[in-house]
């Protein structure tokens, strides 16, 4: 009895344990764990194009601003640590989106490591924290997880199927049943506030702006359609480029002024000299400008 | 965007300025946030929605003497703070009220 009692000791004990161990405990350790630098190997174009994307960079803000060092300050959000030596994967609610596989893969001490990093301004660690091939080809690809179950080990879903994929860990290819639709982008693109948290907060609407504007005024286009044409993983804009950017905004959205001049008579004998302005923007994207 | 009207000596007759983006607060105040740390929900959204031409129209009252105004309308992109400008378009045109 003493022997069966020891057993289901040791069993609880070594489970939690197991299941931790599974998990990176230091920002390296998590940025090996996703690392998909062996992708270009074969897929070189698209390797490249991902490299110069905000999801490469999506703790770096716009132009390295390491936008959540706030999160990382004491008394800065609600969300702030007291110390950032007891950071937590809590503190940091915008892994949601910006690091999912944090929240599945990472020990709190990442956290931590990220808080220090943050307030440090070291770039370099915290820039190794990405949003890689492995986030959107696993770990993403799968909306139906009670019909289709979780990503499997080994598998990396998209356009088709693949019974022989020349990596040593993702295997094989599943087609993935989302890859060419919206919802993939929306799970992290925003649909409003974040209601799943103790403190809702709200970051992109713009799958919300998708669904309630441009799909309800009739809209048939994907983001896949304009963001990523002819598989284009740069998934433009990036706001890093300032003439490429402003480029794309002057090509999806328009400016028409109309002008008008004459002298209003606002009463008998009184004319005014006026000047009157008409302007009309019209956007082709298909969510509002700006979002976030 | 940014209309501005000056007349030929490039004196500026007038000036309005447009601010075309969601405005949210963290609903406990009425204060507008920035940055998804401290936004809670939208209270107000002027931005571009799609198929949905935004249309404006912007009287400028011409000073005494003054027939004759450059218009210039500027519209940018503001990423965070003023100081991150992408510019998109600047159309200017003259406008007379003499024949």
């Amino acid at each position: 009895m003493r022997f069966l009692k020891l057993i289901i000791v040791l069993l609880f004990i070594s489970v939690p344990l197991a299941a931790s161990a599974d998990k990176a405990k230091t920002i390296d350790d998590l940025a090996k764990m996703y690392d998909s630098s062996r992708c270009k190997d074969c897929h070189a174009e698209i390797y490249g194009q991902w490299e110069k994307s905000h999801h490469a960079r999506p703790l770096m803000g716009v132009k390295g601003g390491l936008m959540l060092t706030p999160l990382a300050k004491k008394g800065e959000t609600a969300f702030s640590p007291e110390d950032p030596k007891k950071a937590t994967l809590k503190n940091f609610p915008c892994f949601k989106c910006h690091l999912p596989q944090a929240i599945t893969s990472a020990e709190d001490s990442v956290a931590v490591e990220l808080a220090e990093a943050l307030i440090a301004g070291d770039k370099a660690k915290v820039g190794r924290l990405q949003i890689t091939c492995i986030v959107c080809h696993s770990d993403k690809a799968i909306v139906h997880k009670r019909e289709l179950g979780e990503p499997e080990k080994g598998v990396l879903y998209g356009a088709k199927n693949m019974d022989s994929h020349p990596d040593k860990i993702f295997t094989k290819v599943k087609k993935s049943a989302i890859m060419h639709d919206s919802i993939a982008c929306g799970q992290c693109h925003g649909l409003g506030p974040n209601f799943e948290f103790d403190q809702a907060f709200q970051c992109a609407n713009l799958y919300g702006s998708y669904l309630h504007n441009y799909i309800s005024s009739g809209g048939t286009k994907s983001c896949q359609d304009c963001h990523m044409q002819k598989g284009d993983h740069l998934f433009a804009l990036d706001w890093n480029d300032d003439k490429g950017a402003s480029a794309l905004l002057g090509k999806a959205i328009s400016l028409e002024v109309e002008t008008l001049g004459y002298e209003w008579l606002k009463k008998a004998k009184t004319y005014i000299p006026k000047v009157v302005v008409s302007t009309t923007i019209t956007t082709t994207a298909g969510h509002r400008v700006p979002d976030g | 965007m940014v209309v501005t009207a000056k007349a030929a000596d490039g004196k500026e007759i007038g000036k309005v300025e447009k601010h075309y983006h969601p405005q949210a607060t963290n609903c406990r105040d009425t204060k507008m946030k920035y940055g998804a740390q401290w936004k809670v929900a939208n209270l107000r959204d002027t931005s571009f929605q799609p198929m949905k031409p935004k249309k404006e129209t912007i009287e400028f009252d011409l000073p005494e003497g003054v027939r004759a105004a450059d218009v210039t309308v500027d519209l940018f992109y503001e990423l965070g703070n003023p100081e991150q400008k992408y510019p998109i378009h600047t159309i200017t045109k003259k406008v007379s009220l003499d024949r």
